[in-house]
């Protein structure tokens, strides 16, 4: 850029629409070009270059006398390549120079005449890649115009089509190759056609050969695209090993494209294709086969004027697919060919085959049935068994006759041969004749057999034997297929043609079966027959003849409602050869129906010829055939044909063995299923379920898995024996086959399997051989094996396994929920755990409940390495329910025993039933005396008036049904009527929820009642006897109010009385003394009571007259001589001043009192002891005396508190001395509360005990108005009682003032606005301690506690002088409580 | 009827004043003991000996009587009430002396 005043700003407005091209265009120095500098461009080329810039659409001008070249940016991107940007500012013919020759004459058209061009799809070979380049280009030359309108340019706006152009060009050479595909040719025609394909290609392919692969390791050339014959570069072989070869083929086989440079020798002058000069390169490409070895490999010359892209290289690839395509159907067109040729001559050869052999076959059968026929004529008196046989023979000798007929009738119409006669008949009575041959087969069948054939118009012509082939036939078919219903034939004249019909009711054909229903051989696989013989050749046969008299058959027919065949037979004779047309002769029937009617005889179950003995349970009689060391075996056989079903019963049991024979798979399947046999013998060809279908059956089956099964067939050949051994038959034999031979295979594999199964034979012994109930469970819970016991218990057999859960036998989940879920959580536990048992209600088959005990664990089935669980179980119903009822009436006895009353034990019986039926309620109702009936029920809150109406209707009905005799409602509850003491008893279990109250709850229930009934009685009686004895006891045990200081126990041994044979008392005797006694009569119980009560009071009474215990005690020995059961009774009596503690007692044989001092030591009170009661009357009795120290403890007790079993006295006399020294810091009724328990024997006393102690002294007890003026007198009598409890003078001065100031606060606050109120003092001592209590009855003000000075120098004062102070105001006084220990 | 409490005014050898009280002091009584008391004690003069040794029982209340006159009086007591005269605080406020 030199030029100056160039104004950029100008120059800018020119190339800036555009940030690609514009810069470039702006890079190039004008100020040398002939068209200046741009900003003194005229305006008209200024915007032409702006809108050439700005447009998006490819376009290039020339402009000014050079025909200067501008380009925008889509034109540089689609066509300008590699002249990018040195083409910018360039004359245009410069840029241009390679195709000016074209392009040239053009522009000057348009520079002279001012009109515009248009030219599309031009082909120009453009240099803007490195290389000549075949580009096809649409385009339009305008003219341009300087400002004053000179034409000085011109501006093309361009399109580039080379893709399209040249992907039209391949398109149309692969549509070719691929036209007309239905066009079946020979490999040569289609490579000849592919080849013309090609050829038609010259530019994408200037020249191509197709070499084929050889056999031996050559390729050879199949086809050859622009060459000339004989070229070097085409020769007709190349060697795949040879390195030198022109193509390397090897590499190809790879299946890889290889590319090729053209420069060697050989492969000069080589053919141009549509261009002026040859290929550079070709490319090898595969002609590949699917799944093997490409068929050869294809070379294509590649256009040089074309790079090979993907595109280039696809469609040379899709080329080549094309070419093996072609190859490869024509190949297989031509293996197809030979197939079909190979086959109709296997045909042909098998039809002449089957000719011949079955002329064959009639010459020996005739003279098989011939000397039959004379032997059954000879030998018709001969016994049973020959005659059976011969009858066996005869038939099949039929059958085979007809089988061999049919094959022959084949063999005669494929060759032309057959010999028709063609006489005109009545075909309705010939039809219904040979109808009538059926009628007795088809009635046997339980079918109903309707032959309509009324009259034709005109005779019918037809070959009768024919005819009656047809007829025969399509019934035979009609029975086989049909079990119940109908079979019809039915005649009509139809549109001039004779209609025969037969219709069944039968199974059907299945509609994808109908095209080939005529097919020869073809027989339906797995349809319902009566019998799986038959050749499938029937039908076939049928459509043949009735093709031959110039007729139709057509058939129609629904699975599961029957078939109709239709056969129409034209009226007349035109469509019939002349030469074959009869004169009318005999109509009637041959004798070819009887092996038609013979076979389908033989069909049906109750056949009387084909009595065969199903179950075969004794071994056969007679001379016993058995050989030695053979055990006879259970056989199960097997065989459709009952024929067949009898030869081998008959030779099977004549070797000894027991037989049972069933007619197809299923059934021999559910035989083997209920009775393992030891041999299965099975035909292959069955209805249902084929032999192999049942070996396959029998092995999934652990049960049968180990049954040895030996296949019979028709069917030889190695591949038959292979597949029925495959599906697990042990053996297989081939018909026919020789007797000896069967049996010999029999015996052998009998005795293999014995040896084999012996181990799981003994192991089904031993299982079925236990009593208990056995299974086998596999890990979901499917019960897969079990025992006889099993099925015994259950009622489920083993012909229904496996047993999935839920199980048969689970109690119905609607009917017995509870049931239900005790049977689904033991399911869990034999799932879940390891091993375990289990007791659980399970339904019977027939219905009835069982209760079995489960005991199961988890193992490894050693053959299948899974996880099995074995359990066994035994029927514990019985147990069960002993149990149950057992439980129940040891509730209820429970219940009944500790009842305190008879409300109490009614309660109690309520509370077991609701709980054994789990009742949501129980209820009662005594229909006494009273005004209305008394009900009790489990909910306390029910009254007769709050029962619902029907309850109480259901009360009312139950106090009127006999006693004792459940009445059940489904549904509902259950109730009863018994006997209450207060008059009848109606109850009532409320179930709630649909449960049945079974016959085993209605025994209980009735059992329960009864024993409740009486069980309320007896409550009822103990109730009197108690209340008569409370009263009594009332009367006679102990003083009402003891004196202070003492504590007394009483415990009668004998429940419920609450009296007993010991006694305490205590007597305030006048002089201010206290007599006290403890006695213990013989025996105890009611008896001993009364004894007990005349003795107490007697000493009571002697006591107060005379104040010795001795003299008391001797005058009681008077008294008890005389009073029965008073002997020998002992007391302990005793006369005790508690102001000193001085005791004066003696002792009729009694244990001896225990006084325990205050530092623990104890003392005996073992003086003045005597014999016991009444024992030597008269004569003196001791006496002793002791002081029982301050705060010492005395105790006196009968020996059941002491005494136990194989233990000396002393022993328990020590236990007792221990607990009180134990006690003897706690007051006096808190230690005879401490020494009953302490004493207690684990069963509780087995005597009576009575227990009496007193503590020294005892308590002081004031009670005094709150008067000032009381407190001297107060003080006096504490200071006396601290005296007795032994307190030094000092330690006594300190309570004496503590004491004195709670009573002075007493009276000062407590009573100062109620004056006359009395304060209480209480002081008691333990062996340690002294408790005080000033109580008073006022109340207190606030501001008298803590402030005052002068009182509160008293409370400072109580609590240095005592060890606690405890003030406690309530509503009715105030205490306060103090506590000081001894200092001793 | 109250507590029996006999109090007598007198002197002893050194010629000081002496109360003495023979019984026992309880609030039946504190009053006539206060007066006697009172009646005894004389601001001007020199201490009084209260003679407490054949008292047998004394509380709060008669404690109440001794603690206003307490600078001015001088206690004889047996050891029964010893304990107490220190308790309460009024050993610390007089001189007590064994009787």
């Amino acid at each position: 850029m030199t030029g100056a005043g160039t104004d950029p700003r100008t120059r800018a407005d020119v190339f800036a629409v555009d940030g690609e091209i514009g810069p470039d265009l702006a890079r190039v120095d004008w100020s040398t070009h002939p068209l200046g500098q741009p900003d003194a461009w005229p305006q008209s080329l200024r915007t032409t270059v702006r809108i050439l810039l700005s447009s998006r659409f490819p376009m290039w001008m020339a402009w000014g006398p050079e025909l200067t070249f501008f380009c925008n940016a889509a034109y540089r991107r689609d066509t300008l390549g590699r002249k990018y940007p040195w083409a910018l500012g360039r004359p245009a013919n410069e840029v241009w120079a390679e195709i000016w020759a074209d392009i040239g004459p053009r522009i000057d058209t348009v520079l002279r005449t001012g009109e515009a061009t248009w030219d599309e799809g031009l082909l120009l070979f453009l240099e803007r890649a490195g290389y000549r380049e075949e580009t096809y280009h649409t385009f339009s030359y305008s003219p341009l115009r300087d400002d004053d309108g000179t034409l000085v340019g011109m501006l093309c706006v361009v399109s580039e089509e080379t893709e399209r152009v040249i992907g039209e060009r391949r398109m149309a050479t692969l549509r070719d190759l691929g036209s007309d595909p239905s066009v079946i040719r020979t490999e040569q025609e289609t490579l000849a056609f592919a080849g013309r394909q090609l050829g038609r290609n010259a530019h994408d392919l200037p020249f191509t050969l197709t070499y084929l692969f050889g056999d031996e390791g050559d390729a050879r050339l199949a086809e050859a695209t622009g060459f000339a014959a004989g070229h070097p570069a085409a020769p007709a072989t190349l060697s795949l090993d040879d390195p030198d070869a022109v193509w390397p083929a090897r590499a190809v086989t790879e299946g890889d494209l290889v590319r090729v440079p053209l420069d060697s020798a050989v492969r000069h002058d080589l053919p141009t294709g549509a261009w002026p000069d040859p290929p550079t390169e070709a490319l090898l490409v595969p002609l590949r086969q699917q799944g093997g070895t490409p068929y050869g490999f294809l070379v294509a010359g590649l256009n040089r004027y074309r790079a090979l892209d993907d595109g280039y290289r696809g469609f040379v690839e899709l080329t080549a697919g094309h070419v093996a395509t072609g190859i490869a159907s024509a190949r297989s067109y031509q293996a197809q060919q030979r197939r079909a040729e190979e086959l109709a001559e296997l045909d042909r050869a098998k039809t002449a085959f089957f000719s011949n052999i079955s002329h064959e076959f009639r010459t020996p059968l005739t003279l098989i049935m011939g000397p039959v026929d004379e032997l059954r004529g000879r030998l018709r008196d001969a016994d049973g068994p020959v005659r059976e046989e011969l009858e066996v023979i005869r038939r099949n000798g039929l059958r085979l006759g007809k089988l061999v007929n049919s094959l022959l009738d084949f063999s005669r119409i494929e060759a032309g041969r057959m010999q028709a006669r063609y006489q005109p008949v009545d075909l309705a009575a010939v039809t219904a004749d040979l109808a009538s041959v059926f009628r007795s087969a088809v009635e046997r069948a339980g079918l109903t057999f309707e032959v309509d054939c009324p009259p034709l118009p005109e005779p019918v012509h037809i070959d009768p034997g024919m005819w009656e082939k047809v007829v025969l036939n399509l019934l035979s078919n009609a029975l086989k297929f049909t079990f119940d219903g109908s079979v019809r034939v039915e005649l009509r004249a139809e549109h001039g043609q004779a209609v025969l019909r037969v219709v069944d009711t039968g199974i059907g054909v299945a509609e994808e079966e109908m095209p080939r229903l005529f097919e020869r051989f073809h027989r339906i696989e797995n349809a319902r027959s009566r019998s799986d013989e038959g050749s499938g050749i029937g039908l076939a046969l049928v459509k043949e003849l009735v093709t031959l008299h110039g007729g139709s058959i057509t058939a129609s027919s629904t699975v599961g409602r029957g078939t109709a065949f239709t056969v129409r037979l034209p009226f007349g004779y035109a469509h019939l050869p002349a030469d074959a047309i009869a004169p009318a002769g005999s109509g009637r029937v041959a004798v070819s129906a009887e092996p038609f009617v013979q076979e389908a005889l033989r069909w049906l179950p109750g056949d009387p010829t084909a009595e065969v003995v199903r179950e075969d349970a004794t071994p056969v009689e007679g001379p016993a055939p058995a050989r030695p060391g053979q055990v006879p075996a259970r056989v199960l056989v097997a065989d459709d044909n009952a024929d067949m079903r009898e030869y081998l019963t008959r030779l099977l049991r004549s070797a000894g063995h027991r037989v049972r024979a069933v007619a197809d798979g299923q059934e021999a399947l559910e035989a083997a299923r209920t009775h393992t046999p030891d041999l299965v013998v099975s035909d292959v060809m069955m209805p249902r379920l084929d032999g192999l279908q049942l070996v396959a059956a029998l092995r999934a089956d652990s049960r049968t898995a180990g049954t040895p099964v030996l296949l019979l067939s028709a069917r030889a050949g190695e591949e038959a024996a292979i597949e029925g051994l495959e599906a697990g038959a042990d053996d297989y034999l081939v018909k026919p086959f020789p007797a000896a031979e069967l049996l010999a295979r029999v015996r052998a594999n009998v005795e293999l399997a014995r040896l084999r199964n012996h181990h799981a034979r003994w192991r089904t012994a031993l299982i079925d051989s236990l009593q208990e109930a056995f299974f086998v469970c596999d890990e979901a819970g499917a019960v897969v094996e079990i025992n006889a016991a099993f099925t015994d218990i259950l009622g489920y057999g083993p012909e229904d396994l496996p047993y999935l859960p839920v199980q048969p036998w689970w109690p119905d989940p609607e009917a017995e929920p509870e049931a239900h879920r005790q049977v689904s959580a033991a399911f869990s536990v034999l799932i879940g755990q390891t091993k375990g048992t289990y007791t659980v209600p399970v339904t019977h088959r027939d219905g009835h409940r069982l209760w079995i005990a489960t005991a199961f664990n988890q193992v490894d089935d050693p053959d299948t390495g899974r996880r099995v669980i074995v359990g066994t179980f035994r029927d514990v119903t019985t147990e069960h329910y002993a149990v149950q009822r057992e439980t129940a009436l040891a509730g209820l006895s429970l219940r009944l025993s500790q009842a305190e009353d008879l409300a109490d034990a009614l309660h109690g019986v309520l509370d077991e039933m609701r709980k054994l039926w789990r009742a949501t309620g129980v209820v009662t109702a005594v229909f006494g005396d009273t005004a209305g009936p008394d009900v009790t029920a489990t909910d306390p809150l029910l009254q007769w008036d709050t029962l619902p109406d029907e309850r109480r209707q259901e009360l009312l009905a139950l106090r009127d049904t006999p006693l004792l005799t459940p009445v059940a409602t489904p549904a509902h509850g259950a109730g009863i009527a018994l006997e209450h003491p207060d008059g009848t008893m109606a109850l009532w279990i409320d179930l709630g929820e649909k449960r049945p109250f079974t016959e085993q709850d209605q025994t209980l229930l009735a059992l329960l009642a009864g024993h409740v009934a009486q069980g309320l009685h007896r409550v009822h009686q103990i109730d009197q006897q108690r209340e008569t004895a409370l009263a009594l006891q009332r009367a006679i045990l102990g003083p009402a109010q003891l004196p202070a200081g003492f504590a007394v126990r009483y415990a009668p041994a004998s429940l419920p009385l609450k009296v007993g044979g010991d006694w305490y008392d205590t007597v305030e005797l006048p002089d201010g003394r206290i007599a006290i006694v403890v006695g213990d009569c013989v025996g105890h119980g009611l008896r001993a009571a009364t004894v007990m009560g005349q003795l107490r009071s007697a000493c009571r009474a002697l006591l107060l007259q005379d104040a010795s215990p001795a003299q008391t005690l001797m005058a009681l020995d008077r008294f008890a001589a005389l009073l029965p059961g008073a002997q020998c009774a002992t007391v302990l009596c005793g006369v005790l001043d508690p102001a000193s503690g001085r005791l004066r007692y003696s002792s009729a044989g009694h244990p001896p009192a225990i006084v325990v001092h205050p530092d623990g030591t104890s003392e005996l009170l073992d003086q003045g002891r005597s014999r016991p009661l009444a024992v030597r009357t008269g004569r003196e009795r001791p006496e002793a005396e002791v002081t029982v120290p301050a705060r010492a403890t005395l105790m006196l007790y009968t020996d059941g508190l002491v005494e136990r079993r194989r233990q000396p006295l002393t022993a328990g006399i020590d236990r007792a001395v221990t607990a009180i020294q134990e006690g003897r810091g706690v007051p006096v009724e808190a230690l005879a509360t401490a020494v009953m328990d302490q004493l207690t024997p684990e069963a509780g006393y087995d005597d009576d005990v009575a227990l009496l102690l007193y503590r020294h002294p005892g308590p002081l007890e004031l009670d005094f108005p709150a008067e000032s003026s009381r407190l001297a007198e107060v003080r006096t009598a504490l200071r006396g009682w601290l005296d007795r409890c032994g307190l030094a003078p000092a330690n006594s001065y300190n309570v004496l003032v503590a004491a004195g100031e709670a009573c002075a606060n007493a009276i000062e606050h407590g009573h100062r606005d109620s004056p006359g109120g009395r304060i209480r003092l209480r002081a008691a001592a333990t062996a340690d301690a002294l408790r005080l209590s000033v109580t008073d009855s006022g109340h207190w003000r606030d501001r008298d506690r803590p402030s005052d000075p002068h009182r509160g120098r008293g409370l400072v004062l109580m609590r240095a002088l005592m060890d606690s102070i405890t003030v406690t105001p309530g509503a009715t006084g105030t205490t306060v409580d103090m506590q000081a220990r001894i200092i001793r | 009827m109250s507590t029996a409490l006999t109090l007598t005014t007198g002197s002893d050898p050194d010629g000081g004043r002496v109360l003495t009280a023979v019984g026992e002091i309880d609030m039946s009584n504190a009053a006539a003991f206060a007066a006697a008391l009172d009646d005894a004690v004389r601001p001007d003069g020199g201490p009084l000996v209260v003679d407490l040794t054949a008292v047998e029982y004394l509380d709060s209340a008669g404690l109440a009587v001794l603690f206003p006159h307490a600078e001015r009086i001088a206690l004889v007591a047996s050891p029964l009430l010893e304990p107490l005269l220190t308790i309460s605080g009024l050993a610390d406020l007089t001189t007590v002396r064994s009787g």
